[in-house]
C-alpha cells in the first residue's frame, strides 16, 4: 500500500489489529456483497466469485483475492483501495474509506466467513429484485402533497398533447373550461385515450424505442416495402390497449406461442382467426426492420450473425431496460453480463430469420403468376427499346407508349409481410472475440442472463423434430410477473411521456452505469399495479393523469420533431387524419433536394393530400433524414432511443421562419382564419388555446396594421407558447 | 476543465452545456478552453470519397511494375477484398511517374503537381490501415472511428468538446460533392445530441437550408416580425423564469438572423482579389468547383468555424475517387479536380498566417490493392485496383504538424503497413491531442457506458513524430 492512501485512510478509521467481531465481520460481508456481489456473485465475472471463502481464496482469471490476515497481499482489497492496476468497483464508484477499512480489517483478522454470509441469494442490485408492493398505494401517498392543480386550460392541453399529440380545438377547451361535474378532468382523460390520435402519439414513442425506419441504412439502404406494417400494428397495439405483456409476446414470439399461424404461407384463403393470427405475427416485424450493413456482410455467415446480435441488443433495450451492446465484444465492465450472456441472448433468434411472406390467399397469388405473362410482354418491349438506334426518335416514342400501355395491364403485387419465420436446420450460435464473425470461440445454448438467476429453462432434445419454441422461452419469461425489469420498465417510459423525465433518467439503463431511481417505491408501486390491472397501459395513464402530482404545474417541454410539424397543420386547418398504410413521402424544397444521393429514392406521393397527414406516416430514409424533423431532434433510427433530445439551435428558428413549408401553412391559417370576426382573438384560441391579453391584442393589432394575417400566422408558428407545453 | 458531466447534468440543462444557459445564451457553443495548450484551433478535414490509391499518389512502389501481370508471392499471404480474390488476382503496374519535391525531398507523383509544391508541409503517413473493405465500414471508421452507424462523427465530438470560436456560423461544416455512400453518418451526432451535427454547407449564394426569408419579405419586414416575437416570447420566457431553453430560444432567433447575414456574406467569394482566386484554380472549369470549397474552407476557418469536411467525389455527382475499373485514368481524373486547389488553400493558410493553428487533414477511406480488382461481382476491371483497408496513405499540414517528412511505410507491395503501423484510433487520438483534447478524456454516457471517438483504443505517438 502507497503511505498516501494509508495515511487518508488512518484520518478517518483508525487501524484495528485486534480480532475481528462478528459485527465487523457482517459489515464487510455486506460491503463486499453489495459492491461485488452483483457481478462476481452467480455471474462469476472474470471467474471470481465472493460468495464463500473458498471461492475467494480460489480466486478468479486474476488469480487468488484474497490472503488471510494480509490485507495489503490480497487483490480484493488492493482493487478496492484502488491501489494498483485493478480498479474496483469500476467506473467512478469509490468505496467510501470507513468500508475499505472495514474490508481490511476482516481480511486481516483472517476472512472468517463465520456465521455471516454474502447475502447472495438475493440479487443486489435493486432493478434486478423483484418489484414490491409498497405499504402506501398511491402515487400522492408517495410523493406526497402536490402543488395545487394548473389552470384547466393549461391541464387540458397538456393531456391533449401528453395523450394525442395535438392541440386542442376550442371547443374542447371551452367545454372543460365550463364543465360543473366532479368527473370533469376524468372525463377529459378518458375521451383522449379513446381518440385514434392517441395510438398515434404513443405508437410513436414505441417506434422510438423499436428504431423503427422504413429503409435500412448503410450504403445499399434497402427499402423495407412493408416495415409499415410493423407501424400500423404499434399503433394499432396502443388504440386497442392490448394488454403490454401481450404486446411483448407478439413481438417476440407471436408465431411460437400461436401456433395456428404457422401455416398462413400460401393457404387458400384467410379467415377471421387467421387474420387474427397474422396480426399478431405482425409484431414479429420488431426484428425485420434493423439497420442492418448488408454491403458489410455479404461474407460466410456474417450477415447471420449481425442479424442475431441486434436482435439480442434490441430485446434488451427495448423490454428490459438493459444495455447488453458492451457484452457483445468482452464481459461488461459494469453490469454483471458475461460474453457468453450477450450470445445466450441471441441464440434465442437462431433457427428464425426476416422473410417477406404473402398476406392474401392462394387465389390472389396464382391471380397475380397467371398474369405474369403481361410483365414478360413489358421486358420484352423494354429489350426492343434498349436495343433501339440512337437518333431513332419515332420507334423511340411508338415503345414508349407500347411499354407504357402493355405495363398498365401487369398484375399489381399482392400485400406481403416480414415477419420472422423458422429455418431449419439451426444455426449454431457461437461467442465472437470481440464481436468478430470470422473468429468462432465457444458454442452457446439459449439461456436467460446469468444475473436473472435460473429463469427459463430451454430443454431442447439433442436431436430429431425441431420444435419451433426458442422465441416462445424467452417472450414468456420477458413477460411474466416473475421478470423484474419488463413492467418497472414500461411503466417508467409511461412515466416518461407525461413528466419528461423518467422515474428512472435513463430509461434504456436499468444497469448500474444507468440512473437509480428517483424514487423506488414510486417506481415499484406503479409496475406491481400495471401487473395486476392486467398490464393495461391506458390504465397507467389514468392513474397517472388523475393524481395530484400530475395535475400540479410542471416546467415546459418543447413540442417533439411530429408533435410541431403535426400542430401546425392542425392548426392551420389541414391536418390529414387518415390513418395507416404505406410510407408518405413529403415534398422536399429545391434545396433539400440537393442532399439526396439519388431523387428517385424519394419518390414523393402523388396525391397532395398525403402530404398533410400525421409525421408518424411519414417515410423514414435511414440515409436521408428529413430536414425539419431532424433539426427538431427526431431520433436517429440506428439504435433504441430512450428518450428524444431538446436541442435549441438557430436552423430551428430559420425552419420555422424561412421555410416554403412553414409560409404555405401560415397562408393556410390565414385563410382558415379569414372570416372571422375576431381574428385574433380566434388565431389565439386555435393555436395557444386561450384568448389574447389585452396587451398582446394591441401588440398583434398594432402588427397587423402593417403586415398581413399571414404574417402573424407565421409569427404566432414561432412562439414560444405554441411551441411548448406546460 | 471537465468535458464529461452526468446525463442527468446534461439533460438538467435542456440545452447541452450545463454553464451555456445563463452565461453564453447568445451562442450555444460558445468556445471552450482546451484541456491543455493546443496547437490546432481548427481542422480542415479534406476527404476523397471512393478511396483513392496510395500507390498512384503518395507511395511510390517501383517493384509492382516489374511483378506486373504475375500472382503475388505466396508470402504476402492473403487479405480479404470486397469483389475480387485476392490470390487470384495478378499484380498491376503503376503508370505514374514519382519525383523528390522540397528540401525534404519527399516523393510525390505526378497526379499532383502543385500539392507536391508544398512538401514541406507535408506529413505523410503510408502506414494507415483499419479493417474495413467497404465503402461504408470505411467512410465510418474513418469520420467517425467506428465501422457501424450511430457513433458521432470527429467534427461532433471536437464541437462537443471545444465549441466554436464563430458566433453567427454553424461550428461543424460539411461540404459535399454527391451523395456519400455511408449516408449522413460521417458528419453526424450520433448519440452526442443533435446540435453538435454537422451543418451541410451547399454551393452557391444560399449555403446553408432556409436562409432566404420567405417571398415577398424583406430584412425590415422580418426584423419587425422578429422584435414582436421576441416582444411575445420574453413574456412568456418571464412567466418562467428557471426555464434557460426559453432563453436560449430568444437568442437563437437572433442567431439566425445574423446567419442569414453571414452566410451569404461568407459566400461571396466575389471579394476575393484574382489572384486568390486563381491560386484556387476557380478560374478553370475543372478545378472550379473543389477550388470553390476549398476557398469557402478558409473563410469559414478565419471566421473561426471549428471544423470543415470537405469532399471531394462522391454517389450522383461527377464520379469519385473508387478505382475499381481504371485506376490509373481515375486518379488523374480526379487528382486534376483537387491538386490546384489544395495546393492554393495550403499556400493561401500560410501566407495568411492561419496554416500554424489549421489542422488540414487529406484521407481516403482507404488505398487500393496492388493487385488489380478481378471483379467477382463488383464490376472491376484488370485495369483497375480493389479495395484496400490495410495499408494506406493520407497526410496532415499544419496545426503544429511539422512537414517534409514521411512516416511509417508499406510492405514491398504497398499491401499492408508494416512500419510504424497507424490505426485509424491513433490517428483521431493524434488530431485530438493537437487540439489540445485527451483522446481518453473526451467522453459521453451512452447506453451504460462512457464512449470515446476512439472507443478503448488508440495511441498519441505519432503526434511526437508529427511534430519532430
Amino acid at each position: 500500500m502507497t503511505r498516501p492512501v494509508a495515511l487518508a485512510l488512518c484520518l478517518v478509521a483508525p487501524v484495528f489489529i485486534q480480532s475481528v467481531s462478528a459485527q465487523s465481520e457482517d459489515r464487510a460481508l455486506t460491503v463486499i456483497a453489495n459492491n461485488c456481489g452483483g457481478c462476481h456473485g452467480s455471474a462469476k465475472m472474470s471467474g471470481l466469485s465472493v460468495e464463500t471463502r473458498e471461492a475467494l481464496l480460489a480466486g478468479g482469471s486474476r488469480g487468488p483475492a484474497i490472503v488471510p490476515g494480509k490485507a495489503s497481499e490480497s487483490l480484493l482489497y488492493k482493487a478496492v483501495v484502488r491501489d494498483g492496476e485493478l480498479k474496483m468497483p469500476p467506473g467512478n464508484k469509490v468505496l467510501a474509506a470507513v468500508d475499505v477499512a472495514a474490508v481490511r480489517e476482516w481480511i486481516n483478522a483472517g476472512a472468517t466467513f463465520g456465521s455471516t454470509k454474502p447475502k447472495a441469494s438475493e440479487p443486489t442490485w435493486w432493478s434486478l429484485r423483484k418489484p414490491v408492493k409498497p405499504a402506501v398505494r398511491s402515487i400522492d401517498g408517495i410523493l406526497g402533497k402536490a402543488k395545487p392543480a394548473a389552470d384547466r386550460r393549461v391541464l387540458i392541453r397538456r393531456a391533449s398533447y401528453d395523450l394525442t399529440g395535438l392541440p386542442p380545438a376550442p371547443e374542447e377547451i371551452e367545454a372543460f373550461v365550463n364543465d360543473k361535474d366532479p368527473k370533469a378532468w376524468s372525463k377529459v382523460v378518458d375521451r383522449l385515450l379513446a381518440s385514434p390520435r392517441y395510438g398515434e402519439r404513443w405508437g410513436r414513442k414505441w417506434l422510438d424505442v423499436a428504431r423503427y425506419a422504413d429503409t435500412g441504412g448503410y450504403e445499399t439502404d434497402v427499402l423495407f416495402p412493408n416495415s409499415w406494417r410493423y407501424r400500423d400494428y404499434v399503433i394499432r397495439s396502443f388504440n386497442s390497449d392490448k394488454p403490454y405483456d401481450v404486446f411483448v409476446k407478439e413481438q417476440v414470439a407471436a408465431d411460437e406461442i400461436w401456433p395456428d399461424n404457422l401455416d398462413l404461407e400460401g393457404i387458400y384463403d384467410l379467415p377471421e382467426s387467421k387474420r387474427q393470427s397474422l396480426e399478431r405475427r405482425l409484431g414479429t416485424g420488431l426484428y425485420t426492420l434493423a439497420a442492418m450493413p448488408v454491403e458489410y456482410t455479404l461474407f460466410g455467415d456474417q450477415y447471420r450473425a449481425e442479424w442475431q446480435a441486434e436482435a439480442a441488443v434490441v430485446t434488451a433495450n427495448a423490454f428490459l431496460g438493459m444495455t447488453f451492446q458492451c457484452a457483445r465484444c468482452h464481459d461488461h465492465k459494469f453490469d454483471p453480463i458475461a460474453q457468453k450472456d450477450f450470445y445466450r441472448l441471441g441464440a434465442f433468434f437462431a433457427g428464425s430469420e426476416d422473410r417477406e411472406i404473402p398476406i392474401v390467399s392462394q387465389m390472389r397469388i396464382f391471380e397475380y403468376t397467371r398474369y405474369q405473362t403481361k410483365q414478360v410482354a413489358v421486358d420484352e418491349l423494354r429489350k426492343k427499346y434498349a436495343a433501339l438506334k440512337p437518333g431513332d426518335k419515332d420507334g423511340k416514342e411508338t415503345l414508349l407508349r407500347q411499354i407504357g400501355e402493355a405495363y398498365v395491364k401487369t398484375p399489381l403485387m399482392y400485400d406481403k409481410a416480414n415477419l420472422l419465420v423458422h429455418t431449419e436446420p439451426v444455426p449454431d450460435t457461437f461467442i465472437l472475440p470481440r464481436g468478430d464473425s470470422m473468429k468462432k470461440g465457444e458454442k452457446v445454448t439459449p439461456g436467460i442472463p446469468a444475473i436473472f438467476g435460473k429463469g427459463a429453462e430451454l430443454n431442447e432434445p439433442a436431436d430429431g423434430y425441431f420444435i419451433p419454441r426458442r422465441r416462445k422461452v424467452l417472450a414468456e419469461w420477458l413477460a411474466s410477473r416473475d421478470n423484474p425489469l419488463t413492467a418497472r420498465v414500461m411503466v417508467n417510459r409511461i412515466w416518461q411521456g407525461h413528466f419528461d423525465e423518467g422515474i428512472v433518467a435513463s430509461s434504456n439503463d436499468f444497469g448500474r452505469q444507468g440512473e437509480k431511481p428517483s424514487n423506488q417505491e414510486l417506481l415499484d408501486f406503479l409496475a406491481t399495479e400495471f401487473m395486476d390491472k392486467g398490464w393495461s397501459v391506458k390504465t397507467m395513464h389514468r392513474l397517472i393523469m388523475n393524481s395530484d402530482a400530475y395535475l400540479a404545474q410542471t416546467k415546459p417541454h418543447r413540442l417533439d420533431a411530429e408533435e410541431i410539424r403535426d400542430s401546425i397543420l392542425s392548426v392551420a386547418g389541414a391536418l390529414n387524419t387518415k390513418m395507416f398504410g404505406p410510407p408518405v413521402v413529403s415534398p422536399l424544397a429545391k434545396d433539400e433536394r440537393e442532399a439526396m444521393r439519388d431523387l428517385s429514392m424519394w419518390p414523393v406521393s402523388g396525391d397532395a393530400t398525403e402530404h398533410d397527414r400525421r409525421s408518424v406516416y411519414l417515410f423514414i430514409k435511414r440515409a436521408f433524414r428529413l430536414p425539419l424533423l431532424d433539426t427538431f431532434d427526431a431520433p436517429a433510427t440506428d439504435e433504441s432511443c430512450p428518450r428524444r433530445e431538446s436541442s435549441t439551435v438557430a436552423p430551428q428558428a430559420l425552419a420555422l421562419m424561412n421555410s416554403e413549408w412553414a409560409s404555405d401553412q401560415a397562408v393556410r391559417f390565414a385563410k382558415r382564419l379569414s372570416a372571422s370576426k375576431d381574428l385574433i382573438g380566434d388565431a389565439w384560441s386555435l393555436a395557444l388555446g386561450r384568448q389574447p391579453e389585452a396587451a398582446e391584442r394591441a401588440k398583434a393589432q398594432e402588427y397587423l396594421t402593417r403586415n398581413s394575417p399571414e404574417r402573424l400566422c407565421l409569427l404566432i408558428f414561432n412562439m414560444s407558447e405554441f411551441l411548448y407545453v406546460n | 476543465m471537465s468535458i464529461n458531466f452526468s446525463r442527468r447534468q446534461f439533460l438538467a440543462s435542456g440545452l447541452g452545456f450545463p454553464a451555456l444557459a445563463a452565461a453564453a445564451v447568445d451562442n450555444p457553443f460558445a468556445s471552450k478552453a482546451p484541456q491543455f495548450p493546443a496547437t490546432a484551433k481548427n481542422v480542415i478535414f479534406l476527404f476523397m470519397h471512393g478511396g483513392p490509391s496510395h500507390l498512384e499518389t503518395f507511395d511510390p512502389k517501383p517493384i509492382l511494375n516489374t511483378l506486373h501481370g504475375q500472382h503475388v508471392p505466396p508470402s504476402f499471404g492473403s487479405v480479404q477484398l470486397q469483389f475480387s480474390k485476392f490470390e487470384q488476382s495478378t499484380v498491376l503496374g503503376v503508370k505514374r511517374q514519382f519525383k523528390k519535391y522540397g528540401q525534404s525531398g519527399i516523393e510525390v507523383s505526378d497526379v499532383f503537381p502543385h500539392v507536391a509544391q508544398r512538401a514541406d508541409d507535408l506529413a505523410i503517413i503510408r502506414s494507415m490501415y483499419h479493417d474495413g473493405f467497404t465503402h461504408t465500414a470505411a467512410l465510418n471508421w474513418l469520420n467517425n472511428g467506428w465501422p457501424r452507424l450511430g457513433r458521432p462523427s470527429i467534427g461532433s465530438w471536437l464541437v462537443y468538446g471545444l465549441g466554436s470560436e464563430s458566433e453567427n456560423l454553424p461550428a461543424f461544416v460539411a461540404m459535399l460533392d454527391g451523395g456519400i455512400k455511408s449516408g449522413p453518418s460521417v458528419y453526424s451526432s450520433g448519440f452526442l445530441p443533435a446540435m453538435y451535427q454537422g451543418t451541410q454547407f451547399r454551393e452557391g449564394p444560399q449555403p446553408i437550408l432556409n436562409l432566404t426569408p420567405p417571398r415577398g419579405m424583406k430584412e425590415a419586414d422580418q426584423r419587425e416580425m422578429l422584435d414582436n416575437l421576441r416582444w411575445f416570447n420574453a413574456r412568456h420566457a418571464a412567466a418562467h423564469p428557471d426555464e434557460s431553453a426559453l432563453e436560449a430560444r430568444l437568442n437563437s432567433y437572433e442567431l439566425a438572423f445574423r446567419m442569414q447575414t453571414a452566410a451569404p456574406e461568407l459566400a461571396d467569394l466575389s471579394k476575393e482579389t484574382e489572384a486568390t482566386r486563381k491560386l484556387y484554380g476557380l478560374d478553370q472549369a475543372g478545378t472550379q468547383s473543389f477550388g470553390g470549397k476549398c476557398l469557402m474552407a478558409r473563410r469559414l476557418v478565419e471566421r473561426g468555424v471549428r471544423f470543415v469536411q470537405l469532399w471531394s467525389g462522391g454517389t450522383s455527382g461527377e464520379g469519385d475517387w473508387d478505382g475499381h475499373k481504371e485506376c490509373d485514368k481515375n486518379i488523374v481524373d480526379m487528382a486534376s479536380r483537387v491538386d490546384k486547389p489544395i495546393a492554393g488553400l495550403l499556400a493561401d493558410l500560410k501566407s495568411r498566417g492561419l496554416l500554424d493553428s489549421t489542422l488540414v487533414v487529406w484521407a481516403g477511406e482507404f488505398g487500393r490493392t496492388p493487385v488489380c480488382d478481378g471483379g467477382m461481382n463488383g464490376g472491376g476491371g484488370p485495369d483497375g485496383r480493389d479495395h484496400n483497408p490495410y495499408g494506406f496513405s493520407i497526410w496532415m499540414a499544419g496545426g503544429g504538424v511539422k512537414g517534409g517528412k514521411v512516416i511509417g511505410s508499406t510492405d514491398e507491395i504497398g499491401l499492408r503497413a508494416v512500419d510504424d503501423p497507424t490505426h485509424v484510433h491513433d490517428l483521431h487520438a493524434s488530431m485530438l491531442h493537437l487540439m489540445g483534447i485527451d483522446h481518453k478524456k473526451l467522453t459521453y454516457p451512452f447506453e451504460g457506458r462512457d464512449f470515446r471517438l476512439t472507443d478503448v483504443a488508440g495511441k498519441i505517438d505519432l503526434v511526437a513524430k508529427l511534430k519532430k
